[in-house]
């Protein structure tokens, strides 16, 4: 660090030495005289500074002393980059001016001398300048003349000294660098694009009637997405609705369904029976039924009625009846005096058929009716809206192609003589016991939830020990309940595994068989344990299964003492997925090699 | 009279061989070992690529005025929502409650960027009424610029719920960063510049909060709200508007990234010549002592033995 500093001030020195010379061309003799001004006590006049470039500025003789304040430039000034130049005012500075508002003899600067200076012999003070030390500085000079008449004249000029030193320091002192720059005045031209740059978000940027964005036109036919229309009787166009749960689970009846988007919802709305059983439109069908779509977008485009395809009456235990729909017949809500409301609508399927150009064929809705009771009760309903092509089959909907994906359900059936049937509706595929609010395996209606590939689950109920009292009947409700009502022997063990191909479907083993004897034995876990592997390439390997086991644990020992005394024993129902893929081989034979690699990120940057 | 050292200086020796001998194959083999172990000694130790590296900066935070709410005012599942989406307040229903929202945006330390956000809310209730639970959502427009230019729309999420009904609600927390892989070191990262809200969509479930959030948690450059400490003040609120006052501050995030090319040499060749200069000094004693001793035979021109051939 010393060595540095040695060798920088040596550098100092030899460049002072150059800068002597050069200067002594042109160096002014007199930089600063005052010595009131003179804090910065130099030994050497012209050692410190290198050449001294004289500008005029301005040179008059003097006829008022008011200063006037910098004007503010017309320009924004540059963000970064040399400085501007420093405002000069050092024709404001006066050493000698010691009395305020009196002039003072000799003193040539003094702004009060006006008629005295034509009285004066000499200047005391003819330079006045900015400290030395500033890269650019300004001189004022003061001078006599004398005059034809003999009286003296006054001589001012003002200079700006450059200063080439090498540790100058440069001074910014103008005002209009501290401070904001003026604002644009907004006029009726400028005022948008002002406005587009200063206010990027604010509220009510959004407007309020905003309009579907316009689409192109060509086809008369909905797009994906599209808003289906509606007609009213007074020719009025409105939209399809389909209830939603929208940010809460309460029901908004004002969502729009979309063209080929297939909604299915859950949504509960709070019904007052006495108010609202015949009035609320909410429940009724006839608000469901009641629609005429547009085929298509245009103004002329031809009315769709929704027909009625089905009505299923649901009783209050949960089970499920059509109504064979007549003319004219009444199926609105009705109150009825025990303090129920009959025909109430609690599910809402909407199928909708279109055409290749995006026209709705035709509409078809089925309702689910039931009853509610109780006052104040929360009313869960459930909408579902779906799209076919015309010409296509309504959902034989396969798990993947080919290999299962994950989420999907599996697909199962059961054997004829042609082959594999299976049904299409969901609940009828293989499927778990789902667990309810009852909790009791041998009452009520059971959920049940199919069984998804790559989803291991488990649920259950309990089993009441009184109840266990008729061992045999006992085990054949509960294998039913843990089974499904409608129990398939085989799955797919693709994704799409043709039906008629019965080499592709796998057989549900199952090494359970009621055994009658003295102590009854009865199901306690049903578990189903599937093995699937990977299939084909490394690239995109296929899910398939291989094997599916049901598993069903029955007891060994008695009833009551499993139960510990509780009274009730809990039953349970489980899958599991179980991967058996085996670890991928190189398909033909491979000279050896010698591995002797480096690890994979050596030259990590590089390659 | 005693000596002292007045002056030194090295004196070289050379050492001489043809190309065929013990002594070249000696000397090739310790420039391997001088010059490759140090390389393998400093990748094995762990740490010789830089792969990931972080740094400061605040960024530029804007409120895109964009708000839902929603409050539970009873037990019985009842509630109120507003928004600044025309076609979510539209299908609300009778359930939409306009509220005064006041909102300010400050810049405290003068610095040019925004520091903190204060959302005032006044939800007025019904006498019946009573708030239980509240979910505030609010959206933001997201910059980052010091080493890739990060432009995003993030959103900042309250929810708070308690049994007794409250009077007012004060947050006051931090918009923090939330990174799941590093950003690139430079360029534009602008793939999360999409709507938070889809704020032109009719369809409810396009303002459904599960979906909202779904979708943007699944981003791997997020904004979460850090409020450990929300205040529910206790109180009914018989009559008078029911209070949502929320300060968001705006802080300097630690932001990770991944070094580019020459950071990643730079770091990885301090670590190699630290490690090579040892190797150096070891195999130099190691050569001189060989050299020296003249375990491999060479022809050694001594100094000061002048004009040699």
């Amino acid at each position: 660090m010393a060595a540095f500093v040695f060798l920088a001030s040596d550098f100092f020195f030899i460049f002072l030495l150059i800068v002597t010379v050069n200067s002594n061309e042109n160096s002014t003799s007199s930089y600063f005289n005052s010595t009131a001004w003179d804090d910065l006590n130099f030994t050497s006049g012209t050692t410190f500074v290198a050449s001294t470039e004289s500008t005029v500025l301005s040179s008059t003789t003097r006829t008022s002393s008011g200063t006037e304040p910098p004007p503010l430039p017309a320009e924004p000034l540059p963000v970064s980059g040399r400085l501007p130049t420093p405002v000069t005012a050092v024709d404001t500075l006066c050493p000698c001016d010691e009395h305020t508002d009196a002039c003072d003899i000799s003193c040539c600067c003094d702004a009060d001398c006006q008629q005295e200076v034509a009285l004066f012999t000499s200047c005391s003070v003819t330079d006045v300048s900015d400290s030395r030390q500033l890269c650019s500085r300004g001189v004022a000079s003061y001078a006599l003349r004398t005059r034809i008449d003999g009286f003296s004249e006054l001589l001012t000029s003002i200079k700006k000294e450059t200063n080439y030193d090498l540790f100058c320091i440069h001074s910014y002192n103008r005002v209009d660098g501290l401070s904001l720059p003026p604002p644009a005045l907004p006029t009726d031209r400028n005022f948008q694009t002002l406005f587009q740059r200063f206010s990027s978000f604010m509220f009510g940027a959004q407007s309020s009637d905003q309009e579907l964005p316009a689409q192109v036109q060509s086809s008369p036919g909905y797009q994906f997405g599209d808003v289906l229309r509606t007609a009213d009787e007074s020719g009025q166009g409105g939209v399809f609705y389909l209830p939603a749960a929208g940010i809460t689970a309460a029901c908004v009846d004002k969502s729009p369904a979309a063209f080929l988007k297939d909604q299915q919802s859950r949504c509960s709305r709070r019904v007052i029976l006495e108010t609202d059983c015949s009035s609320l439109p909410a429940l009724s069908m006839d608000s469901y039924s009641n629609i005429l779509l547009l085929n298509g977008k245009n103004q002329d485009a031809a009315v769709v009625p929704v027909d009625v395809s089905s009505v299923v009456l649901r009783s209050t235990e949960g089970t499920q009846s059509e109504l064979t729909v007549g003319a004219g017949e009444d199926l609105r809500p009705v109150l009825l005096s025990t303090g129920v409301c009959a025909r109430v609508a609690l599910k809402v399927v909407y199928v909708i058929r279109y055409n290749a150009a995006g026209e709705v064929v035709n509409a078809a809705v089925s309702v689910v009716l039931g009853f509610i009771r109780g006052a104040s009760v929360l009313l869960e309903q459930e909408f579902q809206a779906t799209f076919v092509q015309d010409g296509g089959e309504l959902a034989l909907r396969l798990s993947g192609n080919p290999g299962y994906v994950v989420g999907r359900p599996l697909l199962s059936g059961t054997k004829t003589a042609e082959g594999i049937s299976r049904s299409t509706e969901l609940r009828d595929a293989l499927s778990l016991l789902h667990s309810s609010a009852e909790q009791d395996c041998l009452r009520g209606p059971h959920r049940r939830s199919p069984v998804l590939f790559g989803v291991n689950a488990v649920s259950g109920c309990t089993l009441r020990l009184d109840d266990a009292a008729n061992c045999s009947l006992v085990l054949q409700q509960l294998l039913d309940v843990l089974r499904g009502p409608n129990y398939p022997q085989y799955v797919a063990s693709f994704g799409n595994s043709p039906l008629n191909k019965q080499l592709d479907w796998v057989s549900i083993q199952s090494s359970f068989s009621p055994v009658e004897d003295q102590s009854c034995s009865l199901p306690l876990s049903l578990h189903l344990e599937i093995e699937w592997t990977k299939y084909g390439s490394l690239e995109n390997p296929q899910a398939q299964i291989v094997s599916i086991r049901e598993i069903i644990q029955t007891n060994s020992s008695s009833l009551p003492l499993l139960s510990g005394g509780g009274g009730s024993l809990p039953v349970r129902s489980s899958v599991a997925f179980v991967p058996v893929s085996a670890d991928a081989l190189p398909g033909y034979r491979a000279t050896p090699t010698i591995d002797a690699k480096l690890p994979f990120n050596f030259f990590f940057p590089f390659v | 009279m005693a000596f002292y050292e007045v002056y030194s200086h090295p004196a070289v020796i050379r050492y001489k061989t043809s190309v065929c001998t013990k002594a070249t194959l000696f000397l090739v083999v310790v420039l391997c070992l001088t010059y490759i172990p140090p390389l393998l000694v400093a990748y094995r130790s762990q740490g010789f690529w830089l792969k990931r590296s972080t740094y400061e900066e605040q960024p530029v935070v804007r409120f895109q005025y964009q708000t839902l709410m929603v409050a539970a005012t009873g037990t019985q599942g009842d509630y109120v929502a507003w928004s600044t989406f025309p076609h979510l307040n539209n299908m609300l229903g009778p359930n939409l409650r306009i509220p005064a929202v006041s909102v300010k945006e400050e810049d405290l330390n003068k610095d040019g960027k925004l520091d903190l956000l204060t959302f005032q809310l006044q939800l007025p209730l019904k006498n019946n009424e009573q708030v239980y639970s509240v979910q505030l959502l609010l959206t933001f427009s997201y910059q980052l610029f010091r080493m890739s230019t990060v432009v995003m729309q993030s959103l900042a999420f309250v929810q708070l719920a308690s049994p007794v009904p409250g009077a007012k609600l004060f947050i006051s927390g931090d918009l923090r960063l939330q990174q799941r892989t590093p950003l690139p070191h430079r360029g534009l990262y602008n793939i999360y510049n999409v709507s938070v809200i889809d704020g032109s969509s009719p369809f409810a479930s396009a303002y459904d909060l599960e979906n909202i959030v779904r979708s943007y948690q699944a981003r791997n450059l997020t904004t979460v709200l850090s409020c450990p400490m929300p205040v529910w003040t206790v109180g009914p609120a018989a009559g008078s508007p029911f209070e949502l006052n929320v300060e968001i501050r705006y802080p300097v995030e630690v932001i990770t990234y991944r070094p580019g090319f020459w950071e990643t040499i730079k770091f990885a060749w301090i670590q190699y010549v630290s490690i090579l200069l040892i190797f150096i000094w070891v195999f130099e004693r190691v050569q001189r002592f060989v050299f020296q001793n003249q375990v491999l035979t060479t022809v050694s021109i001594p100094v000061g033995k002048p004009h040699l051939s």
